[in-house]
């Protein structure tokens, strides 16, 4: 039974032509197409699909290096100048504070002269 | 004995490798009714098939450096042509198996054809997977052994002999068992 059905399913799928027109489009098609010539021969030998992703990933950390350093001199700028903006406010207090310490002598001074010469009289 | 040293058109290949595009029309004659057969019987229609032969033969075009000799390029073009029918199965979700006017053209129109059994083939064909499809397909029409067949679309040898075994025992149900009912439903 086994061996009459494969015969039968054997004889049912010979293989078919296709069309005498789409036979002479395909046949059309092929004599038209331009053969493929050899490929040239590339000056990198085998390894040179390693050399190229070495080459990539160099460039890669090179550039992220590059941005890393590039942040890492902006934040120190910005932390200079925040140091340079504090200085200078230190500095304008300390001068506030001796300026109030003149006038506060001189009003004291004059202050003491004047109680002097009341009781004088 | 030397099959690869008596084939005329190894000669041929080696004449279309070279550039001679005469050469390579003889080799698309003496190939395009196995790859066209494949490809109606995988697809299903005949719009599909000339499709999908043609774009093989100009893949073929592309890879002719790579074929070694006449039996290598029935092999590449057998394997070429089944994977990309199952590609194009897979891709689209439900695929009608044929279109009325090409209901005959699917097999082949023997004197001593057997209409019932070539009604449950074309049932069977609906019904598998693409794999298993090309399976019984690369069997029976292209008469390569299950040790081929793994070879041609990289599959376990034991998943062809399994795949060959279902299809035929669907068929053998089908076609001698005792549900005849079942497949009047299905050519109706």
């Amino acid at each position: 039974m086994s061996k009459e059905i494969e015969s039968r399913v054997h004889a049912a799928l010979r293989p078919v032509a296709p069309s005498e027109e789409f036979s002479q489009k395909l046949l059309a098609r092929v004599m038209a197409a331009q053969p493929v010539q050899p490929k040239p021969r590339r000056l990198l030998g085998a390894g040179a699909r390693p050399l190229a992703w070495w080459l990539t990933a160099s460039l890669a950390a090179c550039l992220i290096l590059a941005v890393g350093v590039q942040q890492h001199l902006e934040q120190q700028r910005l932390q200079q100048s925040g140091l340079e903006a504090r200085r200078e406010v230190v500095e304008a207090l300390r001068m506030t504070s001796q300026k109030l310490n003149l006038a506060y002598e001189a009003v004291k001074n004059q202050s003491t002269s004047l109680s002097d010469e009341k009781s004088g009289v | 004995m030397n099959d690869e040293i008596l084939d005329p058109l190894d000669a041929e290949l080696a004449r279309a490798r070279s550039g001679e595009r005469a050469a390579l029309a003889a080799l698309v004659q003496a190939h395009q009714r196995a790859v066209y057969s494949l490809a109606l019987r995988m697809l299903g229609t005949r719009d599909l098939a000339e499709d999908l032969t043609q774009d093989v033969f100009m893949q073929l075009n592309g890879n002719l450096r790579a074929i070694e000799s006449n039996k290598h390029l029935g092999f590449w073009l057998r394997q070429v042509t089944s994977n990309r029918a199952i590609d194009q199965l897979r891709r689209r979700a439900r695929v009608p198996m044929t279109s009325l006017d090409d209901e005959q053209q699917l097999f082949s129109a023997e004197d001593n054809a057997d209409p019932l059994l070539q009604r449950h083939l074309r049932a069977l064909l609906s019904d598998l997977s693409p794999p298993a499809r090309a399976v019984l397909l690369l069997r029976y029409q292209e008469d390569l052994d299950p040790t081929d067949i793994a070879l041609t679309l990289d599959m376990p040898i034991n998943t062809v002999k399994s795949h060959l075994k279902r299809s035929l025992e669907t068929l053998r149900e089908r076609t001698f068992g005792t549900q005849p009912a079942r497949c009047e439903d299905n050519s109706t």
